[in-house]
């Protein structure tokens, strides 16, 4: 999974009743519990071998991570819908303090056996978020931003997390951030003794992407992060790109998106197996992972588990092909 | 009883009176019980088109009984009387009512004085759909027999997509758009528009001809990259728009598309178009309606039939048994006018019979359906959340084929692009309240007004922001330019 997994519509009409003060705060804690043990459950069943707890706590990638940022300030009355954008700003150095996401992830490695991923929302993205009013630069901002972000995250692999994603999506609609952006996520995970991955996609708001383009902008910049783990979208927007994974020979696995989120169309097994023997023609069998090509957030729960099990049929597939 | 005047004018305000005296005679007279009285709901209309589905009263009720389960209410049914106050003679008012109200007591039986064409269904299924759909497919002859071509039957004779000013805003945006991209390196190599439902392809011809001028004139070179995608249903229409797009005919691809999916058929350019285009094209999808009545919703379902008296006169003028009308008319759909022989006079019997039929009513609670069929990108959530900001008691449109077609063709927009639409829309639902909106016949093909204020709520939580823009290039136009911004 890249991580969130197939948000139900009767857990968005709930969040509403949550806002409208018709659900208590409890209530809705162990509505998001109940969801998030049948994401896993769904994730198991369906064959992965990486588990996440599916994020039905998250109103969007964003608002999520703000909320827990001390000293960024919430305008609650901002948005009209869950997953709309908080206005937020910030006015003064950010302080230091926990922003709480143990026991999401103690929440995970209770209820699965599974090896489990963790997705963390990077300072990059976070930072287009906010309305600057204190710091010189957005690149001051983003990195106050990971330096106390950067405690929790020890915190977590401290914790037994064995594997933190940092979404950047943000990357692909400012390429010419990309130099502060990877300072900032290098401080981010500065001494987080744990796997590192970096998901990087086009934009994932409503189903749809949010920027076209080529992921050459990435590269050579991006091989100076500190990442075991690069995942990039190629399932909707075809394979050329993976050509760059060949030319640039960078250090750290690739995660291949396999999956199309943004289209109801379930794939085959075989177009999955396909999509891995192009990436594993740019990278030794080692160095690739297989996943979605981002969050099946907008996805029919229906769609989104049949999409993970025509994944792992795929990638069955290619085992089988290589003896494995 | 309430009593709403939907429509302000001298002649309307002056048949209140009339409807109150005729209403009271029948309670006094006992034509109406005091029960059913406390439920009637009387709304006084001003319809615009010459030629509609209404007679001068309709009578809608929902059912004996019909009341949501658990529900404290008790009593008769919901009733709503709607008048025509343009039609209206305060001679028949009174007669007209009691009939109306008669025809409506059966729940199942067509009533005497009619011939109904089929069972009460929602409105986007009835037979009229099929005679609009007749329309487009045998357009050339339609027009052979009226003597004058589909634009002259629009409000002022011909199409605000075709305004030369408009157009040229329309190619000037959309060149801005693809400067911007060009000068963040975004400009894809081919530039894909699509444009649905064609008309005479006259509106596209102008659009790339004006594009290749101003392209020229500001040194870029984007039309060579253009790609033009024209989307009709009919192939008759498709035909008849080549030579509007002569000149440009090496870019331009015709594409037989169901308006209500674009995306079927054009799924490989899933977000990659940048601009896609219709002009009165969502008022002529199927439609049904819906009403909230007492914080309750209801579905108008209805009947399609013909008056006796205009059946008596069709059959004499065909000569052919009154009995028979509903099989020609099922040869006619069916065939299309060589039905009758003859295509002059299949023409003659399809003229006769489009004029004269009308549509009777009846609410169905929505609790007593056996499944609730929204259309594609709505559900109830969203439909109360919409409903929220709207008066208490409102009849509106579901506009379930724009609906339909606006999910279906907003994921072929490229993250950059946007669906522009030039319609008719009600914008606010407070403006059902104040006009009557359709169903109306424009000639041979059905027009319904757009629930833009219900469109706007589905985008929303589609991802997209929609904004109308009145119409400003011709005087007294009533359409709107509806155009998409992405919602961050």
């Amino acid at each position: 999974m890249v991580g969130s997994y197939a948000m139900p519509g009767w857990l968005e009409r709930l969040k509403t009743e949550y806002f409208a003060r018709r659900i208590s705060h409890h209530d809705l804690d162990e509505i998001y519990d109940a969801a998030a043990k049948a994401a896993i459950k769904d994730e198991e069943i369906a064959g992965l071998d990486i588990i996440t707890d599916g994020e039905p706590r998250r109103d969007n990638m964003v608002d999520y991570f703000l909320e827990r940022l001390p000293g960024v300030q919430i305008d609650h009355s901002s948005k009209k819908f869950y997953y709309d954008f908080y206005d937020s700003s910030v006015k003064g150095k950010l302080p230091t303090a926990s922003l709480g996401l143990m026991k999401e992830f103690q929440f995970l490695a209770t209820y699965t056996d599974h090896s489990t991923k963790i997705c963390i929302t990077g300072p990059h993205c976070l930072t287009k978020r906010i309305r600057n009013q204190f710091y010189p630069s957005e690149e001051a901002l983003a990195m106050d931003i990971a330096k106390v972000m950067n405690l929790e995250l020890k915190a977590l692999a401290k914790a037994g997390a064995s594997l933190i994603q940092i979404d950047e999506p943000y990357y692909s609609g400012f390429p010419e951030d990309l130099p502060w952006g990877i300072n900032a996520l290098n401080t981010l995970v500065e001494g987080v003794d744990t796997k590192i991955g970096l998901h990087v996609c086009y934009g994932n708001r409503y189903g749809k992407p949010s920027w076209e383009g080529s992921y050459r902008y990435l590269f050579p910049t991006v091989l100076s992060a500190n990442i075991k783990q690069l995942s990039l979208e190629f399932a909707r927007r075809g394979g050329e790109d993976l050509e760059l994974f060949k030319e640039f020979n960078p250090p750290f696995e690739l995660g291949v998106g396999v999956i199309d989120v943004k289209n109801h169309e379930v794939e085959t097994a075989d177009m999955v197996a396909e999509h891995i023997r192009r990436a594993l023609q740019v990278m030794p069998v080692e160095k690739v992972a297989v996943m979605p090509d981002c969050g099946c957030f907008h996805l029919p729960r229906d769609v989104a588990f049949s999409k993970l099990k025509a994944m792992v049929e795929g990638t069955k597939i290619v085992r089988q092909e290589l003896g494995k | 009883m309430n009593l709403q005047l939907n429509h302000f004018n001298g002649k309307a305000a002056a048949t209140t009176q009339s409807v109150v005296d005729a209403l009271y005679q029948m309670l006094d007279e006992g034509q109406i019980d005091q029960a059913q009285f406390s439920r009637v709901n009387v709304q006084l209309d001003w319809i615009q088109y010459k030629q509609n589905f209404r007679e001068m009263v309709t009578v809608s009720r929902g059912s004996k009984g019909q009341h949501a389960a658990g529900a404290k209410e008790s009593g008769p049914p919901v009733m709503e009387i709607r008048i025509d106050t343009r039609q209206v003679t305060p001679a028949s008012l009174k007669s007209e009512m009691k009939r109306a109200i008669t025809a409506a007591e059966s729940d199942t039986q067509s009533a005497d004085d009619r011939i109904a064409l089929e069972d009460f269904k929602s409105f986007r299924n009835s037979i009229a759909w099929e005679f609009n759909k007749l329309y487009w497919t045998w357009l050339r002859d339609w027009e052979k027999a009226t003597g004058k071509g589909y634009e002259q039957a629009l409000p002022g004779g011909k199409s605000d997509g075709n305004h030369e000013d408009a157009v040229a805003d329309s190619v000037g945006d959309f060149w801005t758009l693809l400067r911007d991209m060009e000068t963040k390196n975004q400009l894809p190599g081919e530039i894909f528009i699509l444009e649905i439902g064609v008309g005479s392809g006259k509106r596209c011809g102008m659009f790339v001809e004006r594009f290749r001028s101003l392209d020229a004139q500001r040194g870029t070179s984007y039309y060579p990259k253009l790609r033009v995608l024209m989307g009709d249903y009919s192939l008759a229409t498709l035909d008849m728009s080549r030579p509007a797009v002569k000149e440009h005919i090496e870019l331009c691809s015709f594409l037989a598309l169901d308006a209500l999916n674009p995306l079927k058929t054009l799924s490989f350019l899933r977000h990659k178009i940048l601009y896609i285009h219709s002009t009165n094209m969502y008022d002529n999808l199927p439609d049904e309606e819906m009403l909230r009545r007492d914080g309750r919703l209801f579905y108008v379902h209805v009947r399609a039939y013909i008056p006796m008296t205009e059946a008596a006169r069709i059959a004499e003028k065909f000569k052919i048994p009154v009995g028979s009308i509903r099989g020609h008319i099922d040869k006619l759909l069916s065939i299309g006018p060589d039905a009758m022989g003859e295509r002059a006079c299949g023409m003659s019997f399809w003229q006769e019979v489009w004029t004269a039929i009308r549509l009777e009513e009846k609410l169905v609670a929505i609790e007593e359906l056996p499944d609730l069929a929204l259309p594609n990108g709505l559900d109830m959530v969203k439909l109360e959340g919409i409903l929220d900001e709207s008066p208490g008691d409102v009849r509106f449109h579901l506009s379930s084929g724009a609906l339909e077609s606006f999910v279906n063709t907003i994921p072929l927009l490229h993250p950059r692009g946007y669906l522009q639409v030039q319609d008719i829309f009600v914008t606010d639902l407070n403006d059902y309240r104040v006009g009557f909106h359709g169903p109306g016949k424009l000639d041979g093909s059905i027009v319904n007004w757009v629930n833009g204020a219900l469109l706007r709520g589905v985008a929303e939580r589609t991802g997209y922001d929609l904004h109308f823009a009145p119409y400003r290039y011709r005087q007294g136009s009533k359409t709107s330019i509806l155009y998409t911004s992405p919602r961050e």
